[in-house]
């Protein structure tokens, strides 16, 4: 049994959109898919609607009915997200929870965000925005950034368990790989290893190539219930699990470090939910904000045991064409990161995938998809398994 | 790590974050220990995360540890320095972030040196240890 059925996908280009309101940014996504779906805004019951980081850095607030303003939804319940980078995927675990109780039946939910510097802050005024997710009273005052965060976990990762810096390069190699097979991917072009060293460090092991771009987008897909989705246009897909966690805050304390404690209790909930183990996994998008995120993911997700992470993508066993494709996409990195439009952009590319039109990029024959959208310091994690209908 | 070593602003339990900032100003780096349990934090909480007991007592952390993990910060935020390393260190009951003012690598041993400032909030500041 489904718990929702996504009926419709939509997701603007990500890149720099700074000539638009918030709210048209939205309209981009949302409405390519109600097109999707071959549904009119009178149909749509509710909308949930995500974003981060406008309060800071555009004071801009309220947005929920906003959102729902510009596309013809005025009047419908709608409420706005923030959990971080995991934002649009905790708003879609309550938009299936309101389908299943029967609070309603069509749900629109997404996510818009503008990060580049075109569209506001310059990077050291959103680095501070980014950097507000941490701690503000125990990390902030430390210095603590995102790749920072990120850094930490990874350098741990590396001294554990033998991880290599060219091991990480990988990870941003393949992802623009991938991206410059997806028509939307904000970087579309393929890199090297020489490119990866040579950039700048960020936070080592971090330089450039191993850090997501600021991005702006947006992304949204249409829920229904299971039994519903067949009287839409497009290919149905299911939601057959959405598992949720937290981790503790400050990151120092999480017991576990590089295991993402929140990722590996996200995910065991999604499969026990969908009856399914980490092996039967098709493909996954995960949340790949830098080359070390990635690995920590696939071995958070099961995909790899523990210290496996690394040696796997080295052997191409999660490109495309590999064993288990993770960011066909081209990911967070390649794709890029509009922070509230990145969980729900996971989900538009698992149902292309899942229909079989993905192009260029498409995974062979998949039947089961994972994301994994993480939050913070690995302090929300989301993960969702979306199935094709036998 | 002793309870009687505290300044008298803040012995006893329920340690806020005030107190452990005007401590931190001091010189004096403040935790919790669990009366129940024996968990010890290096950031205040209300209630134990290992055995959800509410008698924490306010403690003085160790000031000397190992780094856990460490990264030196090329791109920062808007307000701090160029650059500057940071440091998960392992003070053995707990794990502290803190700014560190050497180059250190995992493994190396540190110890508390004051505090760091950023919009009007203090954070830990830990030295490689001397040798010799
Ligand atoms: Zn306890």
């Amino acid at each position: 049994m489904a718990r929702a059925s996504i009926v419709g996908a939509g997701m603007t280009k990500f890149g720099t959109h700074a000539d638009e309101t918030l709210a048209e940014l939205f309209a981009e996504a949302a409405l390519p898919a109600l097109d999707d779906a071959g549904a009119g805004p009178d149909e749509v019951d509710a909308l949930y609607f995500g974003n981060t980081s406008a309060a800071i850095s555009e004071n801009d607030t309220h947005l929920g009915p906003k959102a729902a303003s510009q596309i013809g939804l005025a009047g419908v319940p709608t409420q706005r997200f923030e959990d971080a980078c995991a934002t649009s995927a905790t708003a879609t675990k309550h938009a299936v929870a309101a389908i299943e109780a029967g609070l309603h039946d069509v749900v629109l939910v997404g996510g818009a965000e503008r990060c580049t510097p075109a569209s506001g802050l310059d990077t050291d005024e959103m680095t501070r925005v980014f950097a507000s997710a941490a701690s503000r009273h125990y990390e902030q005052p430390v210095g603590l950034t995102f790749p920072g965060v990120f850094a930490l976990l990874t350098k741990r990762h590396m001294h554990e368990y033998g991880t290599t810096r060219e091991q990480l390069a990988e990870v941003a190699v393949k992802n623009h790989h991938h991206g410059s097979l997806n028509p939307r991917a904000q970087h579309g072009m393929e890199i090297t290893h020489e490119d990866v060293f040579d950039g700048p460090l960020i936070a080592d092991p971090f330089h450039l190539y191993d850090c997501c771009p600021f991005s702006d987008g947006a992304s949204a897909i249409l829920l229904v219930s299971e039994d519903a989705a067949d009287s839409y246009d497009s290919t149905p897909v299911d939601i057959n699990g959405i598992g949720h966690a937290s981790g503790g805050v400050p990151l120092s304390e999480q017991s576990a470090f590089t295991a993402t404690r929140a990722a590996r209790d996200a995910a065991a909930e999604a499969y026990a939910q969908a009856d399914i183990d980490a092996g039967e996994v098709d493909f996954a998008e995960v949340h790949d904000c830098f080359t070390g995120a990635e690995i920590l993911a696939t071995e958070a997700l099961g995909l790899f045991e523990d210290g496996e992470g690394g040696p796997a993508v080295a052997d191409g066993r999660t490109a495309l064409g590999g064993e288990v494709p993770v960011n066909p996409s081209g990911g967070l990195k390649a794709k890029g990161h509009p922070i509230g439009a990145t969980g729900t952009a996971q989900l538009v590319e698992l149902t292309e995938q899942l229909r079989g039109d993905a192009g260029d990029r498409q995974v062979e024959a998949p039947t089961t998809g994972a994301a994994h959208n993480l939050g913070g310091e690995a302090a929300t994690t989301v993960v969702t398994v979306v199935e094709a209908r036998p | 790590m002793t309870a009687d070593e505290v300044p008298a602003y803040a012995e006893g339990t329920g340690l806020a974050h005030a107190t452990w900032a005007r401590a931190l100003r001091d010189g004096v780096l403040l935790g919790q220990e669990c009366s129940d349990c024996e968990h010890v934090l290096g950031t205040p909480k209300s209630v134990c995360p290992a055995c959800s007991g509410r008698s924490l007592v306010t403690v003085r952390l160790p000031t000397s540890g190992e780094v856990f993990s460490e990264t030196t910060i090329e791109v920062t935020p808007e307000g701090l320095d160029d650059r500057y390393q940071v440091a998960v260190v392992d003070l053995g009951p707990t794990r502290l972030l803190a700014r560190v003012a050497d180059e250190v690598e995992i493994g190396d041993p540190v110890v508390f040196d004051g505090f760091v400032q950023y919009e009007d909030l203090p954070g830990p500041r830990f030295v490689a240890e001397p040798t010799g």
